[in-house]
């Protein structure tokens, strides 16, 4: 049997089965009840990209089953094989659809199944920064349960997104491989038809980042190949059906790695035999083309971005430190480089060993730094990576920064030898590979002595913050002479090109004007370009002829115009993933504003994932505009529209982290004393009229205003 | 991206539309007048029955006399004529391919010719069986050129080169007793054997065809071919461009033609030359460009990135642009009517070879102990010339493709190591190759190659096969005339992946090659014997049983037909467009297209509807598939 026959048989097999599913299932429920995947506003994301057609209910899909039919075509070409292929995962997707009616939770502990529009815009950023640098898709079952478990650690180590599916969750259960998605090991689900769940993560990709058209099945594979590095190990036997999925899987432009030898045939970089299992990993990485970054730093645990997510609970906690508690701080000092012995780690106190297991005590690392084009105004920018820095050692868990930090070390890396230099470890490590072009030198103090450190925090950390203040206050759009570009998401979004400017960051909340600064210190010819704002066209919305300029140039032509401070007229394109987005709310001439976490309703009748695919891509959408959070307080928020006063609404979480800011903002430009009581959340109301009740009880200022449209 | 479209016939057609308009003001005249006037065609000569090889005749053959006056019926005057022709093809490409070995034998380290890929050299002395160590590579490099020198004439033996074929071609070439001796041996006996009173027996002759055409392809093409990989390079990717546009208005325009790569690498090296670039300047030009026409372009093309102007029906075209300073011409192809067009415009139509004396023409002999200073004459004479353009007839058509060119099988293999796996493959092989034909990503490859001939639509044939085949996922290599009208086409382009079908593009993204890749020139086709042996031996498989077939669509000259046997006898199919003057005799007809598998497992077939013979070669190559099982 040639391979395209073995195609074709599983495919026909696949569509039995879906055709008698789906034909149950109408006799069942009916012909008019709907079907859909929870949390997500594309549909069945992979039936929609490739057709453009979106399905609602069993009898839309039986009529979707024909056109999967159409595309069974049966030459011997790999056009044939091909569409046999994404026909056996279109079919795959309305299976598992199946599962999901009437609201059902098909899946439990470990297995995800579906996975929500959120989570595809949270792996956008990782994804560019190399962070993760592939996704990988395990299936079947391995020869053992330890190959599957080292198998699966070895992408985890690397940063690996690792998906399941098949027995190979059983056999990573039984040993107990650290799962779920906090440390990027997602089991799908037991049946094969589950594969379709991380396809559906591909393919809204190109959709959410990549503004492919509905219906544009060339355009998804050519965004696929090009800019989603997932491959597939699939264990032997291989029977019809998955190398049927197989070829849905290389059409996309995913390489399959399997351990079958027999009735299989080879095809360089796309269906490759690799009998030895625990070759795997490095097969895999070299047919997806996938480089990993490797940091080599001493520690006695795992350095991954794998673990950047993981939780460590306070049972397995070993110890604590907590600077809501008592004083810890983290600070990034410019020193001399007579000053500074590189590689330097002194640890001042008492080391982990000599606390008591559960306890809680006071921290402080300061990073001193030596370089020549070594500025302080990257003394932030560093700093603000120790969070992901300390996140990525195994069992080490970080929240906060500056004086308010807490950091717990499990049980688990104190067994395994972790002790406190090994912070200074991981910073030396990692501050000199990420800001090799500026950092010369580099020295670590770690302080557990609690006087020193209460001592240190306000003689010379305290006042290091309000300095950082003070510039950053003055750190206005005005009194800079250069924006920058930042165009990092072009590897999922080829068109976006973001406009960093001091009082407005990257819409992914990732890249602040001081981050760009750096960017383009570090890379000078890198994502992050000087853009000069020489040329002011308009005010008022903030357009700039050399802002245009560069928009124009980076975007390759995609993008004409940007306004730096208006929704309505230009805005600015977003990639994808953005932290939050707005939208107009008609009623009260207002915005509403969700964010990525927000699983809820909005006022507008579309929850966040509905509103984020109204725009992304590197389109300009008027009326919607995707940002970071740290925008929704700035004096240039939607300026030309009146700016702050126009928001009317946002999850009470997010309220509650921008209140601060956001009420001194609008104390400032409008004398308004705690604005945000005056803002609706989802526990106010979930629709407009509701919503314009309380708004007009609280006076709100938006109800003023003139209408946006 | 996006916005790539292939150049068209029609495009083609009309830019000659327009060059012929400059024509018609000087009074020239062109290919297309004299066809008119040779049309309709001697049928007798169209069908091979005529016979003139003794001065009893001329005898020609017709149902009320069927035989000549020495009594040779039609069969034997058809073989006889069809052996002749083939003779003139090997001996042509033969001296060629001599030319370049007494080039290298007078190679030296402060001497005009280099030895260039010393690995190269040191490669085939190995597989000669010649000691290198400790060799100076100049005494290797003369120790080599007279081993090869007397492949011409040796007494005894067979072709060192055939050992390159799998045993099983061997054992083929072997029991059917057309293994070629020495090169001139095999084409001095075609010449006895059609002599008055020799062979009429039309296996003999065919037999004797082959023979002499392997001569040629594993003989003296060969030679050719790796040697001139020694002297100047062995081509590995390169980008370049094709077609008219590739002449600059503004610039000293050098168009070299003809074949022997010895002349037109001089030419190149010294229009390269800054002092000559000044030279060109003084005269009001702002460069010079050198661009080529035929296979002498192939072969620059392929080494130096030197863009191509056109192929051998466009060679009146160049000079017809008005902005031709000089027309540098070796062996080869040559229209003589080059003389008389020069004249019509400022053009200096040199020629450069005893072997191809032209009136008309400026004759500058080229040797090796010369080249330098000779090639350094021309160039200064033709940017003299810049200043005699007649602006009013200077009209170049803008139109030009983007090429990567340059896949010898070296190349080739080196892009094929590209998308192995080094957990799992070894490199250095064509096994991705196989791998993709056998699972069906690729259905198969044709080898297309030859000349213009316009009893076909110029390039038409050429450029429609391929645009059909690519589509239905067959790989194309491509060398001489053909590679040229492709690359024109735009079928060179990396872009042109998206007129493939979804395997063959597949394959192109992946190993980052265009759908048709250039071989070289026509002396070059003997790295595709060299290809097709790699793939039989590496896949276990006889060459005959592998999905590859050979197609010269528009072929024209003698060359082509010692090709067409010399591919044929490999065990390579080969797809004509023209009928190779045989349709007089059906027994002569019949063993070429039927016969002749029997004794090398792979016959012709002729057919001039262009479409058939694509759909005919995409069904051959699905029957061996078949056999296959694959």
């Amino acid at each position: 049997m040639t391979l395209f026959d073995r195609v074709f048989s599983g495919s026909d097999a696949v569509y039995g089965l879906t055709e008698g599913a789906i034909n149950a299932a109408i006799e069942k429920y009916g012909a008019d009840k709907a079907v859909a995947f929870p949390n997500t506003a594309y549909s069945l994301p992979c039936y929609y990209c490739v057709t453009g057609t979106k399905v609602t209910n069993l009898g839309e899909l039986k009529d979707a089953l024909g056109v999967v039919k159409s595309l069974m075509t049966r030459e011997q070409k790999l056009n044939d094989a091909f569409m046999s292929g994404v026909a056996t995962a279109l079919c795959a997707e309305f299976i598992e659809v199946l599962k999901y009616i009437d609201g059902a939770e098909p899946y439990s502990e470990p297995c995800y199944g579906h996975l929500a529009d959120a989570v595809i815009r949270e792996l956008g950023v990782p994804l560019v920064t190399g962070d993760i640098p592939g996704v990988a898709v395990i299936l079947g079952k391995a020869p053992s349960a330890d190959e599957a478990a080292e198998l699966v650690k070895s992408y985890q180590a690397q940063g690996i997104l690792v998906t399941l599916v098949g027995d190979v969750i059983d056999q990573c259960v039984e040993k107990k491989v650290n799962m779920g998605a906090g440390v990027r090991v997602i089991p799908l689900g037991k049946d094969v038809t589950a594969v379709i769940h991380v396809v559906s993560v591909a393919i809204r990709a190109a959709l959410i980042f990549g503004n492919v058209t509905p219906g544009d099945a060339a355009g998804l594979m050519k965004y696929t190949m090009e800019r989603v590095p997932a491959f597939v190990n699939a264990f032997a036997p291989l029977d019809d059906v998955v190398v049927a999925a197989g070829a849905g899987a290389i059409a996309l432009g995913f390489p399959v790695i399997t351990n079958e030898t027999e009735n299989i045939f080879r095809v360089p970089k796309s269906l490759i035999v690799q009998e030895d299992v625990s070759k795997f990993n490095a097969t895999s990485l070299e047919a997806r083309d996938i480089k990993i970054k490797i940091t080599k730093i001493d520690i006695p645990v795992a350095f991954a971005s794998a673990f950047e997510g993981e939780i460590v609970r306070r049972k397995q906690m070993q110890v604590e430190f907590d600077g809501s508690r008592v004083d810890c701080f983290e600070l990034v000092q410019t020193k001399e480089a007579s000053e500074i012995e590189d590689h330097k780690i002194e640890l001042i106190g008492p080391d982990i060993d000599t606390f008591e297991k559960g306890s809680k005590h006071s921290i402080a690392y300061i990073v001193e730094v030596a370089g020549r084009t070594m500025q302080s105004d990257f003394e932030s920018v560093f700093e603000r990576k120790f969070h992901s820095y300390l996140n990525c050692i195994e069992g080490v868990m970080h929240t906060g920064q500056r004086d308010m930090i807490r950091i717990r070390i499990s049980d688990a890396a104190f067994d395994a030898g972790f002790r406190a230099k090994h912070i200074g470890e991981v910073l030396y490590a990692k501050v000199k590979n990420d800001f090799d072009a500026v950092v010369d030198k580099c020295q670590v103090k770690v302080i557990t002595d609690p006087e020193l450190v209460t001592k240190l925090r306000h003689e010379l950390a305290i006042p290091a913050f309000d300095k950082r203040d003070d510039r950053l206050q003055s750190l206005t759009d005005e009194s800079v002479d250069v924006y920058y570009s930042c165009i990092m998401c072009q590897a999922f979004s080829p068109s976006h090109v973001c406009v960093v400017t001091p009082e407005r960051l990257g819409l992914c909340g990732a890249v602040s004007w001081l981050d760009a600064k750096a960017t383009n210190e570090l890379e000078p010819t890198g994502p992050c370009q000087v853009i000069t704002k020489e040329k002011l066209i308009d005010d008022r919305i903030g357009e700039y002829e050399d802002v245009n300029e560069a928009v124009r140039k980076f975007s390759n032509g995609a993008l004409e115009e940007v306004s730096l401070y208006s929704i309505m007229e230009k805005p600015m394109t977003s990639c994808g993933c953005f932290e939050c987005i707005c939208g107009i709310e008609p009623f009260s001439n207002g915005v509403i504003i969700a964010n990525r976490e927000y699983a809820g309703m909005t006022p507008l009748g579309m929850t966040f994932p509905e509103l984020a695919s109204m725009t992304g891509g590197g389109v300009q959408t008027p009326g919607f505009m995707g940002h970071g959070k740290h925008f929704i307080a700035s004096k240039k928020f939607m300026k030309a529209e009146g700016g702050i006063e126009r928001i009317v609404w946002m999850p009470k979480d997010l309220k509650e982290q921008v209140a601060e800011r956001l009420n001194a903002t609008a104390k400032e430009l409008y004398g308004i004393d705690n604005f945000t009581d005056m803002i609706g959340d989802e526990t106010i109301a979930e629709d407009p009229e509701t919503l314009l009740a309380f708004l007009t009880e609280k006076g709100h200022p938006a109800l003023a205003m003139d209408p946006m449209m | 991206m996006g916005d790539f479209k292939l150049t068209s016939i029609e495009e083609f057609e009309a830019a000659t539309a327009k060059l012929l308009e400059t024509g018609a003001k000087v009074g020239a005249d062109s290919w297309q007048l004299r066809v008119k006037n040779q049309t309709p065609h001697c049928k007798f000569g169209e069908q091979g029955v005529c016979c003139r090889i003794c001065s009893m005749g001329p005898c020609r053959i017709t149902p009320k006399a069927p035989r000549g006056i020495c009594g040779c019926d039609v069969h034997g005057i058809v073989g006889r004529n069809y052996l002749k022709f083939t003779a003139g093809g090997a001996a042509t490409h033969s001296d060629h391919g001599r030319e370049i070995c007494h080039t290298l034998y007078l190679s030296a380290e402060d001497g005009n010719y280099h030895v260039k890929d010393p690995d190269k050299l040191k490669k085939i002395a190995k597989e000669w069986g010649v000691e290198t160590e400790g060799k100076d590579i100049y005494d290797l490099a003369h120790e080599m050129a007279e081993l090869a020198l007397l492949e011409y004439g040796k007494p005894f033996g067979n072709q060192r080169w055939l050992k390159r074929a799998p045993e099983h071609t061997q054992e083929l070439w072997e029991r059917e007793n057309i293994a070629p001796r020495a090169i001139d041996r095999e084409v001095a006996s075609s010449l006895h054997m059609t002599h008055m009173g020799c062979s009429s027996k039309p296996e003999a002759l065919i037999r004797q065809s082959l023979r002499a055409g392997l001569a040629d392809g594993w003989g003296g093409s060969m030679c050719g071919t790796e040697f001139s990989d020694v002297l100047f390079g062995t081509p590995k990717p390169i980008d370049t461009e094709a077609n008219l546009g590739v002449m600059n208005a503004e610039n000293v325009n050098i168009v070299v033609h003809g074949h022997d790569p010895s002349l037109s690498e001089m030419i190149c090296e010294y229009a390269d030359d800054p002092e000559m670039i000044a030279y060109a300047k003084s005269f009001g030009a702002k460069g010079i460009t050198v661009s080529g026409v035929c296979c002498t372009s192939n072969e620059v093309a392929m080494r130096r990135g030197i863009p191509m102007a056109g192929n051998f029906l466009q060679q009146e075209n160049v000079v017809l642009t008005g902005a031709c300073e000089a027309i540098v011409v070796d062996v080869q192809c040559i229209f003589p009517a080059l003389g008389p067009l020069s004249k019509c415009f400022h053009t200096k139509f040199i020629t450069t070879s005893p072997i191809a004396q032209m009136p008309d023409s400026e004759f500058i002999e080229f040797h090796a102990e010369n080249a330098g200073e000779n090639a350094k004459a021309i160039v200064k004479m033709a940017c003299e010339n810049f200043v005699n353009r007649r602006q009013d007839l200077v009209y170049i058509p803008d139109m030009k493709q983007k090429a990567t060119v340059g896949y010898s099988v070296e190349a080739i293999v080196k892009t094929l190591d590209g998308v192995t796996n080094s957990q799992v493959d070894e490199t250095g092989t064509t096994k991705p190759l196989l791998e993709c034909i056998t699972s069906g990503v690729i259905r198969g490859a044709v080898a297309m190659v030859g000349c213009n001939n316009p009893k076909v639509r110029p390039d038409y044939a050429h450029v429609e096969l391929m645009k059909k085949l690519i589509a239905n996922d067959i790989i194309i290599i491509a060398s001489g005339c053909s590679a040229q009208a492709a690359a024109r086409a735009g079928l060179m382009s990396k872009e042109a992946k998206d007129l493939c079908g979804a395997g063959l593009k597949r394959v192109c993204e992946l190993a980052d090659i265009p759908p048709v890749l250039h071989m070289g020139s026509c002396v070059d086709i003997s790295r595709m014997l060299v290809l097709a042996a790699t793939l039989s031996k590496e896949s276990g498989l006889p060459i005959s049983a592998l999905p590859v077939v050979g197609c010269a669509p528009e072929w024209m000259s003698e060359k082509a037909v010692s090709i067409g046997n010399y591919v044929v006898a490999t065990g390579i199919d080969t797809f004509l467009g023209v009928d190779p003057y045989v349709s007089g005799s059906t027994e002569v007809a019949d063993l070429l297209t039927n016969g002749i598998r029997n004794w090398v497992e792979a016959a012709y077939t002729v057919e001039k509807d262009i479409d058939k013979l694509g759909d005919a070669m995409i069904a051959r190559i699905e029957e061996k598939r078949a056999a296959l099982g694959i």
